[in-house]
């Protein structure tokens, strides 16, 4: 993954991990492996967990601690209504920014 | 320290409060400590360099520092159990990891008030006439 990868994504990871879990509840392995899997090789797990940290302090995600046969408990974290609405601003939001960006690219129309 | 939290505190340990701070704060604070104590040697010297940065940018104490620690303390325990590599979990620029785990928590004090001046004199030289509002909370 490139330099200029990385940092246009870190715009839109918190975007990328609420689509995530609103298919599915998920723990923050989960998300991070299923991320790497999609190419974006170089994110640190503990990014993606203070990035959790910061939709669980807003009220986007509910969490559940769910013991573990090693460990301490794994915390699920899956969307909640606000988190939901959040989201679909989020594609709005990116809709406009990718229809710019294509406009000019076009050429400035 | 081995009042209950629940029990009425006597005036010492009121007392004792007001000079030195918290005693829920440092209880929770021996905690962490404990916690970081128990990881394996990597782990641990990951954490104890965290908490060096964190000490120096980040908020030094209250709930939210010790909150803080203990969400630190929650990601290494997983990660050690998990048997998540030192790399995988800081990544290639660990500095990028710690502020943004940094920026969920109150400002260090040094920041906040380095932060405000800052605020205020651009606020000074733009000839602003209402105070600006404080965005350090």
């Amino acid at each position: 993954m490139g330099k200029q990868a990385t940092e246009m994504l870190k715009g839109t990871l918190e975007g990328i991990v609420l689509a995530i879990l609103s298919s599915r509840p998920a723990y923050g392995y989960e998300i991070t492996a299923w991320l790497r899997g999609q190419g974006f090789s170089d994110i640190a797990e503990g990014t993606i967990y203070a990035l959790l940290v910061r939709v669980e302090q807003r009220g986007l995600v509910d969490v559940e601690k769910v013991p573990s046969e090693k460990g301490p408990p794994r915390k699920v974290y899956s969307l909640n209504t606000q988190g939901r609405e959040y989201l679909e601003e989020f594609w709005r939001t990116w809709s406009f920014l990718a229809e710019r960006l294509e406009q000019l690219r076009e050429g400035g129309k | 320290m081995a009042t209950g939290s629940n029990e009425p505190k006597n005036r010492y340990l009121r007392y004792l409060e007001v000079v030195t701070g918290s005693l829920e704060e440092k209880k929770r604070w021996w905690q962490y400590k404990a916690r970081v104590k128990q990881l394996p040697e990597n782990y641990r010297t990951a954490a104890e360099a965290l908490e060096r940065y964190l000490m120096h940018f980040g908020p030094a104490d209250g709930a939210g520092a010790m909150a803080m620690y203990e969400d630190l303390a929650d990601l290494l325990e997983r990660s050690a159990a998990d048997g998540t590599p030192i790399r995988d979990l800081f990544g290639d620029d660990p500095i990028e990891f710690v502020e943004a785990f940094m920026a969920n928590y109150p400002l260090g004090q040094y920041r906040a008030r380095e932060r405000n001046r800052f605020t205020s004199a651009v606020a000074r030289a733009a000839g602003d006439d209402t105070p600006p509002q404080d965005r350090t909370k």
